[in-house]
């Protein structure tokens, strides 16, 4: 079953070989990273990147895809957009090399047994070894395909994350304008991973993006699954919440007419109303607002830096990470000093007492 | 329901005075009317303590808050003798001590019977400067000195409240005793009376001038903390800034571990029946010294009573503020709760090492999320320094307020069985419808009576006298106070005015929006974390603790420490007034009861047995559902 000595197609993020690896790219790469470290990540798989890579070369396109990413750098966008078109179209007709086929069925197969439901509901996403290099988070630019059903409709959605690579979006991505990581040959693992029918989902800092304050967990969540708050096609929920003591420090209900979910009447994920009763109800219980604060803190602590995090809560109320990212904004910030002045602890209350606040910001809670 | 509009003499005139403006300005201190049957309340209190045409000006355009954390009923004239201490006591060390830059004094007015304050403020930047200096050198010496000073302060105040204690009074006797005459003394019992009360007197005020002599630089320290913390933390709470400072064995917690002393010690002698099968008080302590190790028992209930019990269930300003030692069921209350934990397996010993353990993670995790190592040097600084102010910050209300004065209204009614021995009074509580200095005269009289064997003029002169000031006292307690008066203030700056009475630019706002709930709500500050629901329970009197049931919400002016024996049936407390340094504040976060203080309204917008909900996270107060017919 096992290639021991060649590199597997499929990686599954509970294989203690999957921690670390970079054939599972940034994303799943974490989640096997959560998996290992005990936190509650939905189960799953990765098509590895090297599958990626013998997908392109067994249909005779790999030495096109670099082409195709070297004439984008100096195109303007509406021969971006030619270039695109005709590279995706030849990636959705090439031919499925068969045994990489069986490797994605048997999987699929395989998380069906272990929960127990056939033509199981999964996410399809794209997990890309560039994601989470400085300054290329690449965030948003890749595809996710959620509520995928059956075997068919894997093996579609694998090959538009693959064909999602050569987007007009992504080969233009540039935020530092540093070619190197627009150019590089840089594969794909696309995460197959059980749907979690979430009653509530959303994101959360575990600083405050807005001050930086190391101190606080900032929650942002609403009804439904998290799509909303990270397309920012819902007004979510806000919640801040004391890092060291769990107290809510502030809590923002905003009011939701509509919600992400699975649409039975188009069989597929759509806005659908939300129950007149939740619709200005908070879409987290005090308790779970705590279980998610607790979570973000320890998945800081396990990756000793700042993270971001999408998570969910199910019907049941079991609390899940669907993603872990780091911060990016304020851990590349040079950290600014908040006393005034050095001085004694007697010298500051004394300049206090004389009307001098002790911290430059004037000491006012924001 | 008419009151009087015209000027009578020294009463000014509330013609033309400014009414409230909802969002603008709280009603002049002039505008506020008497009462109808209150006619004539001025002639309770002294004349620099009423407001007057002469300063109308002045006094005008001022900012007055009503000190209801103090004084939440009408002052009685003898109880004057608290606030005009620190009208004095606390002022003079903002101004005359060590000049608090920017601050000045806090001004008394008493207004138909309620006492307002206003506190001054410093604006010439040259001034502020100059006092800067001064203030510097001075403070300076203090905080450098700290452990020192506050070892010699307990000294000083244990001494104080040692000939406090030695001060007595009895009635004259019939005949000088012969040892005065063999002795040659060459002065009489008359002559002692004088000098006791006069004694007592200064007694009062020299404890009253150690109440502050440290108390605003403690408080100071502790606010530059808080600030830093406000600055790096924005939104951090107070409850969690005062977990990190606050000390685990002060003294206000001694009177309850006391308790649990003595409940220990019922099981271990078998008195447990004893205990529990009597409410009285008296009716358990006469059991208990029938059994046969009862005596055991007793001595070590001797023992702790005193200092421990003097214990107040008020602020301690009041003589209406009984003490443990006075009404011994609140201790028995608490005592029949332990015994019977004890008998139920719990342990009913406060987790001290938890709560220290605590204090030191929450204190090392916030240092984790500083930005600099500055900001961390700083932050190791203030919260050493204010952990070192705290013993004193914490431990004064227990020698002054609880200890001292205490005994002294104790001392004061002695002084009343004096009046009503030679037939003064009817009653010695009486005696605190005279002003000190009136009693200064009263005595007077009573010595001319008892040297001359003329009938005193006292005996006829004030019964009635009492019975007026009773009549008017009633009617104004009838009436309760607006919480503010006058022009609000641009900015607070006065220490003591945010920490104690949690007075800030938000509450004062809040103030002149709202005359009561609005809609269903009320706001607070937040001074101890938890949610719960119950029915409220008005508290307006100590008396009214034993009527609290299982589950109620306290809704009170003030709570009191010494109030904790029923705590563990209430679910939540609310009160008017109070900060997050409030005498109380602490106690209830130590015993983990959801509070929210400083609502303003709540004794006078929530009724007793309305279902409300309390917030001690966000210091919101709902009533949920109106009395149930």
């Amino acid at each position: 079953m096992t290639e021991p000595t060649t590199s597997p197609f499929v990686l599954w993020i509970d294989d203690p070989a999957a921690v670390g690896s970079r054939l599972l790219g940034g994303k799943f790469g974490s989640l096997a990273e959560m998996t290992a470290g005990g936190f509650a990540v939905p189960g799953g798989f990765g098509i590895t990147t090297t599958a990626y890579r013998y997908f392109l070369e067994y249909a005779g396109l790999a030495d096109r895809a670099r082409e195709v990413r070297a004439q984008a750098v100096g195109a303007d966008l509406a021969q971006v957009q030619a270039i695109s078109a005709e590279f995706t179209a030849a990636i959705q007709a090439a031919p499925l090399p068969a045994d990489l086929e069986t490797a994605i069925l048997t999987a699929y197969a395989e998380l069906e047994r272990r929960t127990g439901r056939s033509r199981l509901p999964v996410a399809v996403r794209s997990s890309g070894e560039s994601e989470d290099l400085a300054g290329a988070s690449f965030a948003g630019q890749y595809d996710t395909f959620l509520w995928v059903r059956g075997a068919d409709e894997v093996l579609r959605y694998v090959r538009s994350c693959w064909a999602g690579m050569f987007g007009a979006a992504v080969l233009t991505y540039r935020p530092d304008s540093d070619l190197t990581a627009a150019t590089a040959d840089h594969g794909i693992c696309v995460g197959i991973q059980q749907m979690v029918e979430a009653r509530a989902a959303g994101v959360m800092f575990t600083l405050d993006p807005v001050t930086g304050d190391r101190s606080k967990v900032v929650i942002e969540g609403c009804w439904g699954l998290g799509e909303g708050v990270v397309s920012g096609g819902v007004t979510p929920s806000r919640y801040v919440v004391d890092k060291v003591t769990f107290e809510v420090l502030k809590r923002d209900v905003a009011h939701q007419e509509a919600m992400y979910s699975f649409d039975p009447a188009i069989a597929a994920v759509g806005l659908v109303p939300v129950a007149t009763d939740r619709c200005d109800a908070p879409c987290l219980a005090d308790d779970q607002i705590h279980a998610l604060a607790e979570l973000a803190k320890r998945i800081e602590r396990h990756r000793g830096a700042p993270q971001d995090i999408e998570w969910a809560v199910s019907e049941a109320g079991d609390v899940h990470v669907l993603q872990v990212r780091p911060e990016t904004v304020w851990s590349h910030r040079q950290a600014e000093q908040l006393v005034t002045e050095r001085k004694s602890a007697v010298g500051h209350v004394l300049a206090r007492f004389a009307g001098v606040g002790v911290a430059s910001n004037g000491g006012r809670p924001s | 329901m008419t009151s009087s509009h015209t000027s009578t003499n020294g009463v000014p005139s509330s013609e033309g005075a400014a009414q409230a403006v909802p969002g603008q300005r709280f009603a002049s201190p002039f505008a506020v009317q008497t009462p109808a049957g209150a006619e004539g309340w001025q002639s309770m209190y002294p004349y620099y303590a009423l407001l007057s045409e002469e300063r109308r000006e002045l006094e005008d355009g001022k900012f007055w808050f009503f000190d209801g954390m103090h004084n939440p009923e009408p002052l009685y004239p003898f109880d004057t003798i608290m606030t005009e201490n620190w009208w004095v006591a606390a002022s003079q060390m903002s101004t005359r001590v060590w000049p608090v830059p920017p601050a000045g004094g806090i001004d008394h007015r008493i207004i138909n019977g309620y006492l307002y304050i206003s506190p001054n403020a410093v604006t010439d930047p040259a001034e502020v400067a100059r006092r800067a200096e001064d203030f510097a050198v001075r403070a300076g010496h203090y905080y450098e000195n700290w452990d020192e000073i506050y070892e010699q302060w307990v000294a000083k105040a244990t001494d104080c409240i040692e000939r406090l204690t030695a001060i007595t009074f009895a009635p004259l006797p019939e005949m000088e005793p012969l040892d005065s005459v063999l002795e040659h003394r060459g002065v009489y019992s008359s002559y002692q009376l004088l000098t006791s009360y006069g004694a007592l007197i200064e007694n009062l005020f020299e404890m009253g001038s150690y109440h502050f002599e440290m108390l605003n630089l403690g408080y100071g320290a502790y606010l530059t903390f808080r600030e830093f913390c406000q600055a790096a933390f924005p939104g951090i709470s107070d409850q969690t800034i005062a977990s990190m400072v606050s000390g685990i064995d002060i003294l206000l917690f001694r009177p309850d571990d006391e308790v649990r002393s003595l409940a220990k010690l019922a099981v271990e002698l078998e008195l447990t029946d004893l205990v529990l099968g009597n409410e009285d008080p008296a009716a358990a302590l006469k059991a208990i010294g029938a059994h046969p190790d009862g005596a055991r028992w007793l001595a070590a209930f001797e023992e702790a009573k005193d200092p421990w019990f003097w214990f107040s269930t008020g602020a301690g300003y009041t003589h209406s503020d009984r003490a443990w030692i006075d009404d011994l069921r609140l201790p028995f209350t608490a005592l029949r709760g332990y015994v019977q934990g004890l008998l139920d397996g719990e342990d009913i010993r406060r987790p001290l090492d938890e709560i220290l353990a605590e204090r030191v993670r929450v204190t090392a995790e916030y240092r984790t999320y500083l930005p600099t190592e500055a900001d961390r040097e700083s932050f190791d600084g203030l919260v050493e320094l204010a952990r070192q102010v705290f013993p004193f910050v914490e431990n004064h209300n227990f020698y002054v307020e609880h200890w001292h004065h205490s005994l002294f209204w104790s001392k004061v009614r002695e002084l009343g069985d004096v009046f009503v021995a030679h037939g003064f009074l009817d009653d010695r509580e009486d005696m605190f419808y005279l002003h000190r200095n009136e009693i200064y005269s009263a005595l007077y009289d009573l010595n001319i009576g008892w040297a001359t064997g003329t009938e005193a003029r006292g005996v006829t002169y004030w019964r009635p006298e009492v019975e007026r000031r009773r009549r008017i006292r009633d009617v104004l307690k009838a009436n309760p106070p607006v919480p503010a008066l006058g022009a609000p203030p641009e900015f607070i700056t006065e220490p003591l005015t945010v920490m104690l009475w949690g007075i800030t630019q938000e509450s004062v706002q809040e103030w002149l929006g709202v005359d009561g709930l609005d809609g269903n709500e009320l706001r607070g500050v937040a001074a101890s974390a938890g949610k719960a629901t119950g029915r409220g329970r008005g508290i307006i009197d100590p008396e009214q603790l034993h009527e609290v049931e299982d589950g109620d919400i306290l809704v009170c002016r003030i709570t009191a420490p010494s109030w904790a024996p029923v705590f563990s049936r209430l679910s939540a407390a609310v009160s008017d007034v109070g900060g997050i340094m409030a005498h109380t504040a602490i106690v209830c976060r130590e015993y983990g009861l959801p509070a929210v203080v400083g609502t303003g309204f709540a004794t006078t917008s929530i009724r007793t047995g309305q279902l409300i909900e309390v917030d001690g996270n966000t210091g919101v107060v709902r009533v949920l559902e109106d009395v149930s017919a």
